[in-house]
């Protein structure tokens, strides 16, 4: 009997202590509206790499930046505002030196046809679906937007608070919400919601998604290599495709 | 500690809000149902007993999940409730319902551990004096299932002052109207910067729960005392 | 009242079958425990559903398999006294009193609460919570509410087994006198001849789920005399009792009688005598250690499994004695005979204070 108590005890341990990680692991911290382009561009880079494995994790910026100050082990990190990516370096949990810009996109406003065509007309609606400006960007620009027009006290407790860009357009696609302030790029590949307008620029900064090796991922060749080619003319034809903006 | 904002106080108040309607609307299915299985014999019983008891053993994103299902507007019963204009999904009515289904098998085990500590000759009693079995039920059963339902209602408020799986499924998370303190202190922990304002809240939410709590023990004993 | 039952019921192992049909007003069932008695009161009461039969009371039918007929026990007016008193607990003495009272149709509520209140002696606790009661008040309360309920019958479902003996002697008279007062008959159930004999004048007596007989109380404790361990009890009624050299006389229908004394005795009592304790002589015997001694006829003899008793006239008293068929013999006892009796003081065992 002790014998298998001693035994259980070591394998729990064990199982505590194993973070397996092996040579040829990338680590992926990614906003969630660029899902399906790194998956792509993974998928490409491991027919060619073989070898490397990625671990991804998708997510508001803001959820992923908190992770990686817990501990979260990671080596590449994209955000879709400035805001977390500073966050980070001021934290010397980003390199500094290698911050860029990986690429652009626009705020839309989605969801079912004929609610709303311009800003001024969301006070009309019920229920309108936005990521939680304190952690996730897309959240992060419409309140900005919101706020420029205007209308953030006509839209008090009508906003639907979701965890990243995605669940607004899920809520949106649901029909359970009258619109959602997605990336042009979310809605392109909605099923049910429609773009019934897009934000003017003037009302909000522009979507840019810096990107930058963390502090562990600099010590990762592999990590460093697959940055390396996401500024290569493929990645860039990838984001074209799905409608990102690379300038 | 950092004081509350204006959206933590709305928080407290919607929290308390559904806790209240949540358990005032179950208790007279609470209390049919588990009349219904102390007393009553019919084919069937077990299967009531085991639907009633699954919201305990379920995941509460499962169950809200399965209220999406039913309530949303394309749902079985969603989509009747939409054509008359009614509708449930992210409003406060849908918090209400997601509390009510996760506590409610919290209400029927202590009400019918209530009941089945009346003695049964009380109730022979009562019908050779007159009593038919609704008379029965409102003058006997019902005064001496108090203690029963008073610690059956308090461990479901409590419950459902802590909800968090189900409700952010079927009500979202609406600041002013849905957003009960779970949900609060979950927007709050998701984001980097604002950690000690959940403290806050938690802190409001611990000693909501312990006032809870101390009543339901109390009224345990009491019952404990009686049987 | 006029009630005739068959019926059959069965759980498991166990089957009741009975059909009987009684008149009157005081009838008892008897039985041991497990004889079915508590079962046939509760279809009786309409509380269990009998697999099969008939019951009806006084003309109406209240259950029948044929029929489809199944009063339901609000519609029967027939209340229960039970053996655990089962006062509602949350409830005045005053409100269980009144429970069955305000249910009942107008018409039917011709019991006066202040009388029965009075009767049964409650008048100090009707305000009072059910919970700090003695066992006795809680029972006379149990006994009222069924009473005010003005019930075609009351049944007693062993109401005093679970007092003591000196409260339990105490509460027949309230019991028959309640019963008496306001015209209400009842059922009687016990497992205690002595009970049967005070409170009945019919008995229905049960055994493994089937009737065996039907008979006065009186006869079947005839009847029962030979097999049990107590023999026939002899209840006397003694009054007058003064003291004498350390013991007490009392006076009793047949003479006087020398009790041996204790620390409760009172002026007068009701006292059990077992006809086992009595012992017979065919001549006067010159001198005994027993302090009583009377001369009887005797007034009959009857058998009781391997048992004689013989009936003994004694002054205007009748006493059961218990002899084996070998001492009958012997001492050539016949109808009309004159014995003389022994009975030690020490025998007599004081039941209730009068």
């Amino acid at each position: 009997m002790k014998n298998a108590i001693k035994s259980a005890a070591t394998l729990f341990f064990l199982i505590l202590l194993a973070t397996p990680v092996c040579a040829g692991d990338i680590r992926l911290f990614v906003a969630a509206s660029l899902k399906e382009v790194i998956n792509e561009l993974s998928d490409n880079y491991s027919k060619k790499n073989t070898g490397v494995k990625f671990l991804k994790n998708h997510g508001a910026s803001g959820a992923l930046a908190k992770q990686i100050e817990s501990g979260a082990p990671s080596d590449v990190f994209i955000s879709a505002n400035l805001e977390w990516m500073d966050y980070l370096k001021n934290r010397k949990l980003a390199d500094s030196s290698s911050i860029g810009t990986f690429t652009y996109n626009t705020l839309v406003f989605a969801g079912t046809p004929g609610k709303a065509s311009s800003m001024q007309e969301l006070v009309k609606l019920e229920r309108i679906a936005i990521g939680s400006p304190r952690s996730v960007p897309a959240g992060e620009y419409a309140a900005e937007a919101i706020k420029k027009s205007g209308i953030d006290k006509l839209l008090d407790k009508k906003l639907v608070i979701a965890k990243d860009v995605r669940e607004c357009l899920l809520y949106a696609e649901r029909g359970e919400v009258d619109g959602a302030f997605v990336y042009r790029t979310d809605a392109l590949q909605a099923k049910q919601a429609r773009i019934l307008f897009t934000v003017p620029q003037e009302l909000y900064a522009r979507v840019t998604y810096p990107m930058a090796l963390t502090a562990a991922g600099v010590k990762n060749k592999d990590a460093a290599a697959f940055f390396a080619y996401l500024y290569s003319d493929e990645a860039k034809s990838v984001l074209t495709k799905y409608g990102f903006a690379v300038k | 500690m950092i004081p509350l904002a204006s959206t933590d106080y709305d928080a407290i108040r919607l929290s308390v809000q559904v806790a209240t309607a949540a358990t005032l609307l179950s208790l007279p299915f609470g209390f049919a149902v588990a009349y219904l299985i102390t007393f009553v014999t019919f084919r069937g019983k077990l299967l009531l007993e085991v639907l009633v008891n699954l919201p305990l053993t379920l995941p509460p994103v499962v169950v809200g999940y399965f209220l999406l299902l039913l309530l949303g507007r394309h749902g079985w019963l969603g989509s009747l409730l939409n054509e008359a204009g009614i509708r449930l999904i992210f409003t406060l009515k849908a918090a209400i319902i997601a509390s009510a289904v996760v506590g409610f098998p919290l209400l029927v085990r202590s009400l019918r551990i209530g009941m089945e500590g009346i003695d049964p000759h009380l109730i022979n009693a009562s019908r050779t004096l007159g009593a038919c079995w609704h008379d029965t039920l409102l003058t006997v059963i019902l005064p001496l299932s108090l203690p029963g339902l008073v610690a059956g209602s308090s461990l479901m408020f409590a419950r459902s002052l802590g909800e968090f799986g189900a409700t952010i499924i079927v009500a979202g998370n609406i600041p002013g109207v849905t957003q009960t303190i779970p949900l609060a202190i979950y927007e709050y922990a998701s984001s980097p910067s604002s950690e000690t304002m959940a403290f806050s809240l938690c802190l409001v939410s611990v000693a909501i729960s312990l006032v809870v709590l101390f009543l339901h023990e109390m009224m345990a004993k009491k019952m404990a005392r009686r049987n | 009242m006029q009630l005739s039952m068959s019926v059959k019921k069965s759980f498991g192992s166990f089957t009741l079958s009975a059909a009987m049909s009684v008149c009157g007003d005081r009838i008892g069932i008897f039985g041991a425990s497990g004889s079915g008695k508590s079962t046939l009161v509760s279809m009786l009461a309409g509380l269990l559903e009998p697999d099969s039969g008939e019951i009806v009371l006084n003309g109406e039918c209240l259950y029948s398999h044929t029929k489809g007929i199944n009063l339901r026990p609000e519609q029967r007016r027939i209340a229960m006294v039970f053996q655990q008193h089962c006062l509602f607990p949350h409830l005045s003495v005053r409100n269980n009193l009144l429970y069955g009272f305000k249910r009942c149709r107008p018409e039917h509520r011709t019991i006066d609460f202040e009388t029965l209140a009075d009767v049964l002696k409650l008048g100090g606790l009707l305000d009072r919570g059910v919970s700090n009661l003695s066992g006795g008040e809680k029972q006379r309360v149990a006994l009222g509410r069924a009473i005010l309920a003005n019930p075609r019958l009351l049944l007693m479902d062993e109401p005093l087994s679970a007092l003591d003996d000196a409260l339990r002697f105490q509460i027949i008279p309230y019991l028959k006198s309640v019963s008496e007062h306001f015209g209400i008959p009842y059922l009687f159930i016990s497992h205690s001849l002595v009970e049967m004999r005070l409170m009945t004048d019919m008995v229905l007596a049960f055994e493994k789920g089937r009737l065996l007989e039907q008979t006065t109380s009186e006869q079947l404790a005839r009847i029962r005399m030979g097999q049990s361990p107590v023999g026939y009890i002899n209840l006397l009624k003694l009054t007058g009792m003064t003291k004498r050299d350390g013991m007490c006389s009392y006076c009793w229908k047949g003479g006087e009688l020398l009790l041996s004394s204790s620390n409760r005795d009172t002026v007068s009592g009701l006292f059990e005598l077992s006809s086992k304790d009595i012992i017979l002589f065919k001549k006067h015997p010159e001198a005994i250690s027993a302090r009583n001694l009377l001369k009887c006829t005797v007034a009959g003899l009857f058998e009781s499994v391997s048992k004689i008793g013989v009936e003994l006239k004694c002054g205007d008293g009748m006493l059961v004695a218990e002899i084996v068929p070998d001492a009958a013999r012997e001492l050539g006892i016949e109808k009309g005979g004159i014995v003389y009796i022994a009975i030690k003081a020490s025998a007599f065992r004081r039941l209730a204070a009068l």
